[in-house]
């Protein structure tokens, strides 16, 4: 593999990786890491909240007469979280549409031919019949089926959520549906969650135990290449993504 | 002779040993303080062990704690005028207790005898009740009598719920005896007056006990209906289980602000409260204690509150299970009633639902799994390869 990557350096001419070892990749800006931890901090809190109404009947017990009150700050907590989730949301679709990050953002997160041709070619990959995986732009296949789940889900959730909050302007049978589309898209939101996303920042081999990106936002110059090397070669031939993208001292913190 | 027989001569012989030791000090225990047992039925009553395996092999206790009956509701009553007969010892003229039996108390707002008359005639009348004699109801040993819910509640503690406890009632005691000064009375009072002004059993309770019918599958099939585990599916169960105190259970939509459990009625009923006119109603539950949907409206109240269960499965066609060796015709007849077009309609679109995010996560899941294995397989050989 280290003659790949010199191979590949040679390939793309950029410098050696001694010196590469100083330079960081912008993969999250600051607005994007703080949308991400606001977002998944209530994800957490409505899965914990939500999945408290599906806990078996004998763990009840347990709770004893503290039950009524978790009963109440649980709902509380529920819909204070969603409501945050959903403002993330709104924000989000500002960032896409009116920030030139998040236009940027937007862009290249469009699918393309080209994904479905990366995903064939990622799991020829896999089973061992290609030698070298497909270079991935800035996003990949994984993170576009990922973004989208998470925008169909997040409309759904609140969509339906809402309903169930305002469950006297509707009719009951509207309020069952929305109960159960809820209560469904909940179980494949954190199972999805679960196998798909935190494998890739807990289980991957090189991320564990956990990977710092979502803190730190940048990736250093050979996971750069060796992740999305489209990218790296786009950012490498224009300056004016490099001003965007490379970080050159990250001891003084991420650009935002 | 017959083993009942025996028995009986039996307990003939202990209670004859037990009535010629105690003899003397009998006065003694007539006077007690708790109950005015003129009868002396404690002479032998007041034995914890006393009773007996009766014929169908049922323990039977003929204990009687004085001091838990004398605090009872029934406190002042004589044993012999609930439990007509027992002029012969050992007891073998006994009568069932009829709840409707004059019991020699007047009752104070006419001053009439006092029976539980009226309440049965309400109850035989209700969905409960045994029907009339031109039209009995199929399976009568199946349906409730009243010690079936009033399961000797009657040595209830003094405390319950929304702030009725000990402390309550030994404040408001010392109040009330300002002027009744006998203690005994005042409680009884007292007793008498907070146990309508609560609900006895907290609402788990209330579901544990329609529940121990409602539940049982065969039962509920023999009358044409559905086990009501159909409740456990709902949001007002999970309250329940929470101990959420304003938690509805059974008696807070069937039997509302206004009405009396002695006189459920099937939901056709117009005066029933689950009927679809008197659900907003119900529903928002206006002036109750119970804090239910103050802002419900038609559109809200009139739609299903139990989850679908073995009756909407019928209608739309499906096999359900655990019923193969009943007579489910009586279900299926009253099903027909029961469920409009509209309803099963509903029914099959939340299956629909279900079932398309049943493929989807399992579908999901599976890729998603498969993926990220072949993924970490990949990178493990890669990072076998580098070293």
């Amino acid at each position: 593999m280290v003659n790949n990557e010199l191979a590949l350096d040679a390939e793309t001419g950029v410098p050696s990786e001694a010196a590469a070892d100083e330079r960081y990749f912008v993969r999250l800006n600051k607005s994007e890491r703080v949308q991400h931890m606001i977002f998944a901090a209530c994800f957490f809190v409505l899965v914990a909240t939500g999945f408290m109404l599906k806990l078996p009947e004998s763990f009840l017990s347990f709770f004893g007469q503290a039950g009524e009150m978790l009963f109440r700050y649980r709902r509380l907590l529920h819909r204070t979280a969603g409501t945050l989730m959903i403002l993330v949301g709104v924000y989000h679709v500002y960032y896409l549409l009116l920030k030139p990050a998040g236009r940027r953002w937007l862009v290249d997160m469009l699918p393309r031919l080209k994904d479905l041709k990366d995903m064939r070619d990622n799991l020829l990959y896999y089973f061992n019949i290609r030698n070298e995986p497909p270079e991935f732009d800035r996003f990949c296949y994984k993170h576009k089926i990922e973004y989208g789940a998470l925008i169909a889900g997040t409309t759904i959730m609140s969509v339906t959520g809402i309903i169930l909050w305002t469950q006297y302007e509707w009719s009951k049978f509207v309020v069952d549906i929305a109960a159960l589309v809820h209560g469904m898209e909940a179980i494949l939101a954190s199972l999805a969650i679960m196998i798909w996303h935190f494998y890739e920042i807990h289980f991957r081999p090189h991320k564990s135990p956990l990977d710092n990106l979502w803190i730190t936002g940048v990736i250093n110059e050979a996971e750069m290449k060796e992740e999305y090397m489209l990218h790296y070669k786009k950012i490498m031939n224009d300056p004016e993504l490099q001003k965007i993208f490379i970080k050159e001292n990250p001891k003084r913190g991420p650009e935002s | 002779m017959e083993p009942t027989s025996l028995n009986n001569m039996r307990i003939f012989f202990i209670l004859t040993a037990i009535l010629v030791l105690l003899t003397p000090a009998a006065p003694v225990f007539s006077q007690s303080d708790t109950l005015a047992d003129t009868e002396n039925c404690l002479l032998c009553h007041r034995y914890p062990n006393m009773g007996r395996y009766d014929e169908a092999g049922k323990k039977r206790v003929y204990y009687v704690n004085a001091q838990n009956y004398a605090r009872s509701v029934h406190g002042k009553i004589k044993c012999k005028n609930c439990h007509i007969g027992l002029d012969r010892i050992p007891h073998t003229d006994v009568n069932k207790v009829d709840c409707a039996t004059k019991c020699h108390v007047k009752e104070p707002s006419t001053n009439l005898e006092f029976s539980h008359a009226n309440m049965i005639q309400k109850y035989e009348a209700s969905v409960h009740g045994r029907g009339t004699p031109q039209n009995p109801k199929p399976f009568p040993e199946d349906l409730p009598t009243c010690k079936d819910c009033h399961d000797n509640r009657m040595y209830n503690p003094f405390d319950g719920q929304w702030g009725l406890s000990q402390a309550l009632f030994n404040e408001t005691l010392a109040r009330c005896m300002g002027c009744h000064t006998k203690e005994k009375w005042a409680q009884n009072f007292y007793s008498h007056f907070t146990h309508r002004m609560r609900r006895r059993r907290a609402p788990e309770e209330v579901v544990r006990l329609c529940t121990s019918c409602h539940e049982d599958v065969n039962k509920m099939t023999r009358h044409g209906l559905e086990s009501i585990a159909t409740f456990k599916d709902t949001f007002h169960w999970i309250e329940i289980e929470y101990g959420v105190k304003n938690a509805p259970d059974c008696i807070s939509c069937h039997v509302p602000l206004g009405y009396s459990t002695h006189d459920i009625r099937p939901r056709s009923d117009p005066i029933s409260p689950i009927n679809a006119e008197n659900r907003v109603k119900t529903c928002s539950n206006q002036g109750g204690v119970q804090v239910c949907h103050p802002s419900a409206k038609a559109k809200f109240a009139t739609g299903r509150v139990h989850a679908y269960g073995t009756k909407a499965q019928m209608m739309a066609g499906k096999q359900v299970k655990g019923l193969e060796d009943l007579d489910i015709d009586r279900v299926l007849q009253r099903a027909e009633v029961d469920l409009s077009p509209e309803e099963i309609f509903r029914f099959k679109v939340l299956q629909l639902i279900k079932l398309f995010y049943k493929i989807m996560i399992g579908g999901t899941i599976m890729f998603m799994g498969l993926h990220q294995w072949l993924d970490f397989l990949r990178a493990k050989r890669k990072q076998k390869n580098r070293s």
